[in-house]
């Protein structure tokens, strides 16, 4: 599992991955077509100040199973992606380019079927627990609702599977809690509601987005265990969005970094946080505070702001803050390419080999 | 037990003798803090001891860190020294005098040596308000300096957390991004020169290079302008970064506290080791550290908190002993308290405590 | 009918990406500018026709009319809503009578945005026992049923309009009072006043500075709406025969008096009726606007 010692490493090694699961319906993803097939994807939102590109160009494969990581900051683009993928987004945005899940065109879609796309092949955790879960509904009836919605199951069998389902992301008493409202629950407990409302039609692809960002850094360690076995056990694959990149090197297998709108470096994990290339994630690196650093030593860090998203200038969006960014840099914009194997970056100018740190 | 001029703890010296620590800015003494949760109608629903008998030194100069989780009581610990609101027990000692006890004109004085700056740099400022008028107001509540006099420290100040006034002196928070506002909150806490700034959660809602980029600030500061802090998060990583000593709270309860690198390189509680190894590591081939201690289970209701050691229901060191009696803080090793009955190589530092008198090899 | 599991899911758009980006377009942006203009503009209107175009154009007088030239239809040369049963011309009763109910509504919402504001300001900072006493106080005030509350006060102080202007400000004070006090206690405990008291900024500063001018957006939107509900209640005092005295015209009392012809000129009791219709909408369609457009709760 290239060469990756995290928690992942560990528990693949116990369990086969990819084994679809029990009783799923709906066409297979030929072994080795990717299950999302993500290619030039562009989302413009037409607002008072002008057209915000919210997403410029990004270009991504997820296969059967397995975990990618998108990592960027406020404004970078991930969670609209994520949100375009799902078909959530709002009615001002504009989206164009591919979208294929297991082969369908989502873009373009109409609401009716992204509907029917929507928690039976793709479902998505968000950051707040408190916010997912409707206060005034016992959390059985909101499982209930969202299997039944989707499987043709009576009201029996429904309330059976989502007991089962409470167990499966380990809740403890699952009996008990089919009954409770979310207020009664804690966050972590909150979280693994939604997650199994989320796995309810045993969708193929589940996105969390800043899932475990609200949560403390136990209850988080947790619920990634979770969401690693239910994917070991399932078969689901996982796009892990996030600003953590710590986070993402633990957990993911491949890692995409954001930079406003666009996709700047991509690669396995172990490749990206050994090797960095694109010296914006070389940036994000250097400003996390890590355990091992010793106390009151500045932190290297970049000045200056993501730029405006309405306008799209020439040359590479990064460079009025790269500091290693040259004249080439501001004018022509540099193509994300495999530099080298599994291993994609836009750069003129990357970081050269041993410059990680 | 030797003084040394960096980590040492005379709150050891006060736990065990009760006198009062040397230098210390801030000495917290046995605070507790409740809350009356009311049901439908009032009545009396229970009680939440937030903040249960913490006591703590800080001395001048220095940067405490208080880590914990949800839960642990580090923001209502904050507020309690503050005082807003003031806590039900306990003591506050400032510079000598006990906060909890001050008349209303007294605290007003101060408040100016002791000051906060808040998570959500959004809702810490008057969205109607321009930075100007924000960085001012504390000026004109003690009616420090003329009208010119007060613009001009406010211009410094500006330029001093990185704002060039001239732009941003008219804007208003919600043109200023996340990072922005937070500069401007610190501004406003720096104007009246404190001596002790609280820092609750000022960073965890921003950016990872914005963070950066307002820790360095923070760091800055304190060497500039000789800053003391109390630094409260939930993240260990950045607790370390900017701190001399770390307390480490679970339920309103002191786990420990001591000298940063001691309590990084070796935690004695069971709880800061599960804390530790929870934290994802950016870097792939790190050394993993011990096993076993994994933390499981959830959070007991803060209302009905498991007696004798809170953390029992999920330490895998737990006994009966643990159940019946609860743990005091205690010196353990150089400068460090542990509330534990079974704190992690008690062994290792028992030897150490024997040895220091032939070997004296434990530095800070 | 079943929510699919993502929409059931999904929040509103987060704080980040897409909030960042902006949630209006060109098009939404001009609905609601629409929103707002356009009863603003309708208003406006009525209020230049009530006021000012009498001083400027010789509008017939609203009483005095003469029997010769009574119950004339709709668009009569001289008198475009024709005249009533004593031959006054409904279109200057209108516009008399239009004042009457604007000035009441001004007059009482402005009251109650003043007294009620301070009252319901004071007792949310200051809590205890003084927010009590004058909570409950102005509760006696809510509990009784508006119009039997007003009609009361009017039948003891006499029947004018500034006793019609008294009564209905003691309705409209305790509602100022509540939304005054349950904003009061939500900003109170934000960060920023908070941060205000640990500066020990004084008090009148911090409500003044801080905690007024950040519940203006929704005292206001709220008096928008209050004034629709002012004309419609001092309409029914006329109606009742409680508001204002003879012989001066109101929208209520013209409908009262109309409804004996009903079936014979309808116009009578239409005329008026769609005025005051017209009045309430469009203040409502402007407090709505003006509240989605401020982004009040």
């Amino acid at each position: 599992m290239a060469g990756s010692l995290g928690q992942r490493g560990r528990r693949l090694a116990a369990t086969s991955v990819g084994a679809p699961g029990a009783g799923r319906a709906g066409p297979e993803a030929q072994p080795g077509t990717a299950l999302l097939d993500v290619s030039d994807l562009r989302v413009q939102f037409r607002s008072r100040g002008g057209i915000v590109n919210a997403v410029q160009g990004v270009s991504f494969t997820v296969e059967p199973g397995r975990t990618l990581a998108i990592i960027g900051e406020s404004g970078s683009g991930k969670t609209v992606s994520a949100y375009a993928v799902l078909g959530l987004l709002p009615r001002t945005a504009r989206v164009s380019g591919s979208i294929r899940f297991a082969g369908t065109e989502l873009v373009g879609c109409s609401e009716k079927d992204l509907r029917n796309h929507r928690g039976r092949n793709a479902a998505m955790v968000f950051q707040n627990p408190e916010r997912s879960l409707n206060p005034t509904m016992r959390i059985g009836t909101q499982i209930t609702e969202a299997i039944r919605c989707h499987l043709p199951l009576g009201r029996a069998e429904g309330h059976e599977r989502a007991v089962e389902l409470l167990r499966m992301v380990r809740l403890p008493a699952p009996e008990r809690r089919f009954y409770e409202y979310p207020h009664q629950l804690s966050g972590g407990m909150r979280q693994r509601v939604v997650i199994a409302i989320a796995l309810a039609c045993e969708p193929r692809l589940l996105i969390a987005d800043e899932a475990t960002t609200a949560l403390d850094v136990t209850t988080q360690a947790q619920i990634m265990d979770l969401l690693l076995g239910l994917q070991a056990e399932l078969g689901t694959a996982l796009v892990m969005i996030s600003h953590d990149l710590a986070l993402a090197a633990s957990y993911a297998e491949e890692v995409l970094v954001m930079y406003a709108g666009r996709v700047v470096e991509r690669a396995a994990a172990a490749d990206l946080f050994g090797s960095v290339r694109m010296p914006y994630t070389r940036a994000l690196l250097n400003a996390i505070p890590r355990v091992e650093l010793e106390p009151h030593v500045l932190l290297p860090v970049i000045g200056g702001r993501p730029p405006d998203l309405s306008t799209i200038g020439p040359g590479c969006s990064f460079a009025p803050r790269c500091p290693d960014a040259q004249q080439d840099c501001q004018q022509e914009r540099p193509p994300l390419k495999q530099h080298e194997f599994g291993h994609w970056w836009a750069c003129w100018h990357p970081c050269g080999r041993g410059d990680a740190q | 037990m030797t003084a040394t001029p960096t980590g040492a703890d005379t709150a050891g010296a006060d736990t065990t003798t009760g006198t009062a620590g040397s230098d210390a800015l801030l000495e917290v003494r046995h605070l507790v803090q409740e809350f009356v949760l009311r049901d439908y109608g009032g009545v009396k629903g229970g009680v939440l001891q937030a903040v249960s008998d913490v006591s703590f030194d800080l001395h001048a100069g220095e940067t405490l860190g208080i880590v914990g989780e949800t839960g642990s009581g580090k923001s209502t610990l904050a507020r309690s020294v503050i005082q807003a609101p003031p806590p039900k027990h306990g003591q506050v000692i400032f510079e000598g005098q006990d906060l909890v006890r001050l008349p209303h004109r007294a605290m007003k004085s101060v408040r100016r040596d002791l000051q906060m700056v808040f998570q959500d740099p959004f809702r810490s400022l008057d969205p109607k308000w321009t930075v100007s008028r924000i960085v001012t107001e504390p000026l004109i509540a003690y009616g420090i300096g003329s009208r010119a006099e007060r613009r001009e420290r406010v211009r410094s100040l500006l330029d001093l957390v990185g704002l060039d006034p001239a732009s941003y002196g008219g804007r208003r928070p919600r043109e200023l991004s996340g990072g922005q506002a937070q500069r401007v909150a610190i501004a406003r806490a720096l104007v009246l020169e404190p001596k002790l700034i609280l820092c609750d959660e000022p960073v965890s809602s921003l950016d990872v290079l914005v963070q950066a980029q307002v820790l360095n600030l923070f760091e800055k500061l304190r060497a500039d302008l000789g800053l003391s802090y109390l630094f409260i998060a939930h993240d260990l990583a950045l607790v370390k970064q900017v701190s001399d000593r770390v307390a480490v709270m679970y339920l309103g309860k002191l786990c420990e506290i001591g000298p940063v690198r001691d309590i990084y390189r070796e935690p004695l509680h069971p709880y800061t080791l599960a804390l530790l190894n929870s934290i994802p590591n950016p870097d792939p081939s790190a050394a993993r550290r011990e096993t076993g201690s994994v933390i499981s289970g959830e959070l007991p209701s803060p209302l009905d908190p498991p007696s004798g050691c809170r953390f029992r229901t999920r330490c895998p060191r737990a006994e009966e002993r643990c159940a019946a009696e609860a743990p005091q803080l205690r010196p353990l090793a150089d400068g460090r308290l542990v509330a534990c009955h079974f704190p992690l190589s008690q062994v290792a530092t028992s030897k150490a405590t024997a040895g220091q008198a032939a070997a004296g090899d434990d530095g800070g | 009918m079943a929510v699919p599991v993502a929409d059931a899911l999904s929040p509103a758009p987060p704080a980040g990406d897409i909030a960042a980006v902006g949630r209006l377009s060109h098009g939404r942006t001009l609905m609601r500018s629409l929103e707002v203009a356009v009863p603003a503009a309708v208003l406006a209107l009525l209020l230049f026709f009530c006021f000012i175009w009498p001083l400027v154009y010789p509008v017939p007088k609203p009483v005095g009319g003469s029997i010769l030239g009574s119950g004339l239809p709709l668009w009569s040369p001289g008198h475009i809503f024709g005249t009533d049963t004593v031959g006054n011309d409904i279109m200057s009763r209108i516009l008399y009578g239009g004042r009457v109910s604007f000035e009441v509504a001004a007059a009482v919402q402005v009251i109650g945005l003043v007294v009620g504001g301070l009252l319901g300001t004071i007792a949310g900072y200051s809590g205890g026992p003084l927010e009590a006493v004058l909570m409950r106080v102005l509760d006696v005030f809510i509990a009784f049923p508006s119009l039997v509350l007003v009609l009361a006060i009017v039948d003891s102080l006499g029947q004018s309009e500034l006793n019609v202007i008294w009564a209905l400000s003691a309705f409209s004070i305790p509602a100022f009072a509540r939304i005054a006090r349950a904003a009061t206690l939500r900003l109170r405990d934000q960060p920023f006043v908070v941060a205000a008291r640990l500066s020990s900024a004084k008090t009148w500063r911090i409500l003044f500075g801080h905690i007024v001018p950040n519940m203006m957006p929704q005292l206001l939107t709220f008096s928008l709406l209050g004034a629709g509900v002012t004309i419609i209640l001092e309409g029914a005092l006329d109606f009742l025969g409680y508001g204002i005295p003879d012989p001066a015209p109101s929208w209520g009392k013209m409908i009262a008096a109309g409804q004996t012809m009903l079936s014979v000129s309808p116009s009578l009791v239409i005329v008026p009726s769609i005025f005051l219709f017209v009045t309430v909408i469009c203040l409502n369609l402007l407090g709505d606007g003006l509240r989605a457009l401020w982004g009040v709760r």
